[in-house]
């Protein structure tokens, strides 16, 4: 196709009005390397391999369905738990009786680490960002009046998923429910917790069987059941733009494809049944485009392996709003965020989404926060006429042609992975991590700079807020009350039974065979999920992480002469030069929670503005932090909390350092943490606190100005 | 901080982990009242040092030092000993910080009650660092610790000062594609008194075993640095923790080896006679670019060499003539 007859005529008009402008000028760099242009037209879409194609046929990019929402909107399936499984199951029938579709449950880190609640370990953890699960019991109690036939259970279990899972199974049976019947998802996605959640328990090889073992004994025995669900989703919320997420996740599918087709499966016996998981972002059109080129790539990808059945290549995903993108700050704006994430992922086509709750950057959600979230979707399906016409942006010049660069640029990317022998090699090489975190690191950079805008944290800002909702607690009782049903558990079980069903799982293990259905009789006699993982563990090990942290690329983002960096650097050369050396500090995760987007990026920004960085080995407990703080003689010790255990384990640092004798070492707190516990935390020896959307040049210089302070 | 230099010295007698980890604080400190107060310590706490094996690990990014380090000082606490790892990790050229990520490859030792870990950025001059490490070395060893392993990055010059402050220099190796011993440093090699092939575990054995000999053939052609010990080649997985004991077991040998030669007093000996030139040339040279009369013409002079005007001979003459003139001549009979 020609130019537009009169494409001059617009040229001529719009540099008109830029008044001596170059029309260029208006071209935008996205973060993913994709050159944006301020007009579209037919020409940028003709040839298109994703252009003019039907929804429900290859290569799917209008949908997998011939129908999609015009046949049946998408799955509201809100993402919850929290506390005892009790009141989890309270909460998700309340959430089923005012329009949720189906369940998604979220597990604490403790159940996700393969600890049961009374570990030593995990203290902190126990029933904070999920639902605490020990046995069957536990199981059986989240499921109470809730049909397992009837009812589509998503679960997010990646680490301790063979006990998860069969417990599932077992509270399935004793509720009268056959395997063949359970429909729902297990995330089962370990690949990517190496490269961003880190809530692994096994090395890589050993995990990746266990996958496999999943996948088979689903495919013959749980037809109607997602064996996987393959998760951009924690990519993006590590720091991932759209291109890195989608790169990697096609190549996270690839790696499990040949491992099932390695373990002997035909691919049209398990491909049908993988399932993908995106996470939706600010970006509109792009994470439209996203899940638009995400289904072409499967459907490309796949081609390799010649499926026979057309599901085998047929992407069918999950989204979820971003969580990242909320804020503390003006929190009520993050009901218009994600209602804005909500749309891009309706109108990029998905088959089942999450909606975040306004307060999730504060602490976890309420019935009221959670209802607004359920409703945003609500009102999109039924309110707001959406759903008539399929694939409503088709043939949009700008979404095909976007659409069209994300295929590109992701390809160059799968390529490189390809090259290094497959996602599970290049995770050992630690190029997507890396990839992940400067792409973090960059962003930080951006926003710190108020080249990316974010309202009320770096623009429009309020003065003098305050926090007029409530926010939910989770009690220090859900710990007791999960330990004392773990021992009336052991004390009236068969304990001969259960140690003979444990030695089973770890003769497998080691042997070979199938290690979910190997601990059904395990889950049966009422072993717990600890127990299980140990009986794994003997055979396979704990993986430890090995924490790499780039350098350079947050400060690589600010221009040479950036008035606020310089001045910190100069600030941290008069350190050097009155105290003899750098400002020290260690940045810790402690806990169980493994969510590193925010020390890893603490870490390379406060090291490119001068400051000794030592990063602490994730999973640490207060008492190992404080050793660790005192042996480097930091000045300071950051410590971030994710998941609602600031209350336990920073003021545990705390005590820990002045047990130590390292009180002067002073005890800063990042993540999420409610402002109404900023005052605890003062109250026993935090200095600072910085909650979400505090650049890294305000907390660097109010970190520097405690430690000049002491020294 | 405390004006008292006895608070430290009696603080890392006893043991205390925290007073040495603020002692070494001091030694690497720029500012000079430190440095005085980490002297007057070093001095005090010299009688108490000397009976630690001090071995320097070196090797290729990737090779696995962090993991090897991890399993060996893992056993070694195992075997009863107190073991100190101080760790050199490279600084930002630009911006002076650093990233020190060690501990989160030691997992285990760095929770061990028996194990002290420190890494250190290298900011600063190659002989500052090597000051700074050697006495943290002394510190740690009056403080208990009876193996003191120092790790640096596998590249750059740190090897060969690293190597001038230790009884056995370790260079860690993988068995990698291609030529085993391109892109190595024939300078590592001279100094390594053992080389040992990391990653020698599943598929990778044989390659491992090759890379060995390749090694050992290579080690032959070149002249051992001491009469009393041919320097070995082993091989080892620091993730399968196999083959460590035997690593151990060559330090142990190489030790009685040269002990019963006398050689090891005598590299120490030489080490420290070596340390006190450096130190001398260091500070004269310090003194020299320092003094105000360098400083005021040297500019001149180099404005002149640009120029032509005068040969840089005679430039150099001029300024030691400066010194000269001021402090007497040498006496240059007794020139060593």
């Amino acid at each position: 196709m020609a130019q537009h007859p009169e494409y001059e005529k617009w040229q001529e008009l719009a540099t008109k009005l830029l008044k001596g402008k170059p029309l260029d000028s208006l071209d935008w760099q996205t973060p993913e390397g994709i050159k944006v242009k301020p007009l579209y037209t037919a020409e940028d879409i003709e040839g298109l391999e994703c252009a003019n194609t039907l929804p429900g046929l290859a290569p799917y990019v209008r949908g997998p369905m011939a129908t999609m929402y015009a046949g049946r909107p998408w799955t509201i399936r809100q993402y919850a738990g929290f506390s005892t499984a009790k009141e989890s199951n309270e909460f998700y029938r309340k959430a089923l009786a005012a329009g949720q579709k189906g369940l998604s449950v979220a597990f604490d880190l403790a159940t996700h680490r393969g600890y049961d609640s009374d570990h030593p370990r995990v203290t902190g953890d126990v029933g904070k960002a999920g639902v605490a699960i020990d046995s069957v019991e536990d199981m059986k109690i989240l499921f109470d009046g809730i049909p397992l036939d009837q009812m589509s259970v998503s679960m997010t279990m990646n680490g301790a998923v063979i006990p998860i899972l069969a417990s599932y199974i077992v509270a399935a049976e004793e509720q009268g429910v056959a395997h063949e019947q359970l429909t729902g998802t297990i995330q089962n996605d370990i690949l990517k917790e190496y490269l961003t959640r880190n809530t692994f328990i096994y090395p890589p090889t050993p995990s990746m069987r266990i996958v496999s073992d999943i996948i088979g004994f689903c495919s013959k025995n749980m037809p109607r059941y997602n064996s996987i669900s393959i998760s951009g989703y924690h990519m993006m919320e590590a720091g991932a733009n759209s291109v890195l997420q989608v790169a990697f996740t096609m190549a996270d599918g690839l790696e499990y494809v040949r491992t099932a087709l390695n373990a002997g499966m035909d691919v049209d016996e398990f491909a049908p049944r993988l399932s993908f998981f995106f996470g939706i972002g600010m970006n509109f059109f792009m994470d439209i485009a996203m899940l638009r080129a995400a289904r072409l790539l499967w459907h490309n990808l796949m081609q390799q392996f010649n499926p026979k059945n057309p599901r085998s290549s047929m992407l069918r995903t999950h989204c979820q709003t971003s969580g990242w993108s909320l804020t503390e700050q003006d929190p009520y704006n993050n009901v218009i965020r994600t209602t804005l994430e909500a749309l891009t992922s309706v109108l990029g086509g998905t088959q089942s989404l999450h909606t975040n709750s306004f307060d999730e950057a504060i602490g976890l959600p309420t019935d009221f926060s959670a209802r607004i979230a359920r409703n945003t979707q609500i009102i999109i399906q039924e309110e707001s006429e959406v759903c008539h016409v399929i694939d409503p942006l088709g043939g949009s010049y700008y979404v095909e042609s976007l659409t069209n660069s994300i295929v590109e640029q992701a390809m160059k990317i799968i390529d490189e992975v390809e090259e290094l022998g497959g996602m599970a090699k290049a995770i050992e090489s630690g190029m997507p991590k890396m990839r992940i975190e400067e792409s973090a690191a960059r962003k930080q950079a951006r926003i710190d700079q108020g080249l990316d805008v974010i309202v009320g944290v770096n623009k429009y800002q309020l003065k003098d807020e305050q926090i007029d909702f409530e926010i939910r607690e989770v009690p220090a009782s859900v710990r007791d009350d999960q330990v004392a049903r773990i021992n009336q558990i052991k004390e009236t079980r068969d304990k001969a039974q259960v140690e003979g069903a444990l030695a089973e799982i770890t003769r497998v293990a080691r042997e070979g065979g199938n290690l979910l259905e190997a601990t059904l009789p395990a889950m049966r006699a009422r072993a717990t999920v600890g127990e299980v993982s140990d009986a794994m563990e003997e055979v396979f090990g704990r993986f430890v992480a090995n924490t790499r942290c780039i350098s350079g690329a947050y400060a690589s983002e600010f221009s040479s002469d950036s008035e606020s960096l310089l001045q910190l650097r100069q600030r941290t050369e008069n350190f050097l030069k009155n105290h003899g050396r750098r400002p020290r500090m260690l940045v810790t995760k402690m806990g169980q929670d493994g969510h590193d987007r925010g020390i890893k990026v603490i870490a390379s920004a406060y090291a490119d503005i001068g400051f000794d960085v030592d990063i602490g080995p994730l999973f640490q407990t207060p008492e190992e932090a404080a050793k660790m703080a005192i042996e480097n003689d930091v000045h300071v010790v950051g410590a971030s909390s994710l998941t609602a255990g600031h209350k336990t384990l920073v003021p545990g640092l705390v005590a820990e350092l002045k047990k130590q004798g390292g009180d002067d070492i002073k005890v800063v707190a990042g993540g999420i943490i409610p402002p109404k516990d900023y005052d605890y935390l003062y109250e026993r020896g935090v200095e600072a606190v910085f909650g979400p959307g505090t650049s890294v040049i305000d907390s660097a210089n109010r970190t520097l100005d405690l430690i000049e302070k002491a020294a | 901080m405390q004006k008292d230099p006895s608070y430290y010295i009696q603080g890392v007698l006893d043991g205390n982990r925290l007073m040495l980890s603020r002692t070494i604080t001091l030694i690497e400190s720029s500012l000079p009242s430190h440095q005085e107060m980490a002297t007057t310590i070093i001095e005090k706490l010299l009688p108490h040092t000397g009976s630690a094996v001090r071995l320097g690990i070196t090797g290729v990014p990737g090779a696995g030092k962090s993991t090897f380090i991890e399993s060996f000082g893992t056993l070694l606490t195992d075997l009863g000993h107190q073991v100190a790892v101080l760790a050199i990790d490279p600084s930002s050229a630009r911006s002076g910080g650093s990233v020190l990520g060690d501990k989160t490859r030691m997992l285990e030792l760095s929770v061990n009650d028996n194990a002290f870990i420190r890494p250190s950025p290298s900011g600063g001059t190659l002989g500052g660092v090597a000051r700074k490490t050697r006495e943290t070395m002394l510190a740690c060893e009056a403080a208990g610790f009876d193996v003191v392993i120092i790790e640096t990055v596998g590249v750059g010059q740190s090897e060969t000062a690293v190597a001038s402050m230790v009884d056995f220099f370790l260079v860690l190796m993988i068995a990698g594609a291609g030529d085993e011993l391109q892109g190595i440093k024939k300078g590592i090699l001279e100094v390594a008194d053992t080389i040992v092939i990391n990653k020698a575990d599943g598929d990778n054995v044989t390659r491992a075993e090759r890379a060995r000999r390749e090694y050992e053939a290579a080690l032959h052609i070149l002249t051992p640095g001491s009469a009393n010990w041919s320097p070995q080649v082993l091989t080892c997985s620091a993730l399968k923790k196999s083959g460590l004991a035997e690593i151990w077991q060559t330090v142990n040998q190489h030790r009685a080896a040269l002990q019963a030669a006398g050689e090891l007093q005598s590299k120490r000996k030489k080490q420290a006679l070596d340390w006190m030139h450096f130190l001398l040339e260091e500070g004269l040279r310090t003194w020299f670019f320092t003094h105000p009369d360098i400083k005021a013409t040297l500019p001149k002079l180099i404005a002149a060499i640009e120029q032509q005007a005068i040969s840089p001979t005679s430039a150099a003459g001029q300024l030691l003539r400066i010194l000269k003139e001021k402090n007497g001549e040498p006496d240059t009979t007794h020139a060593p």
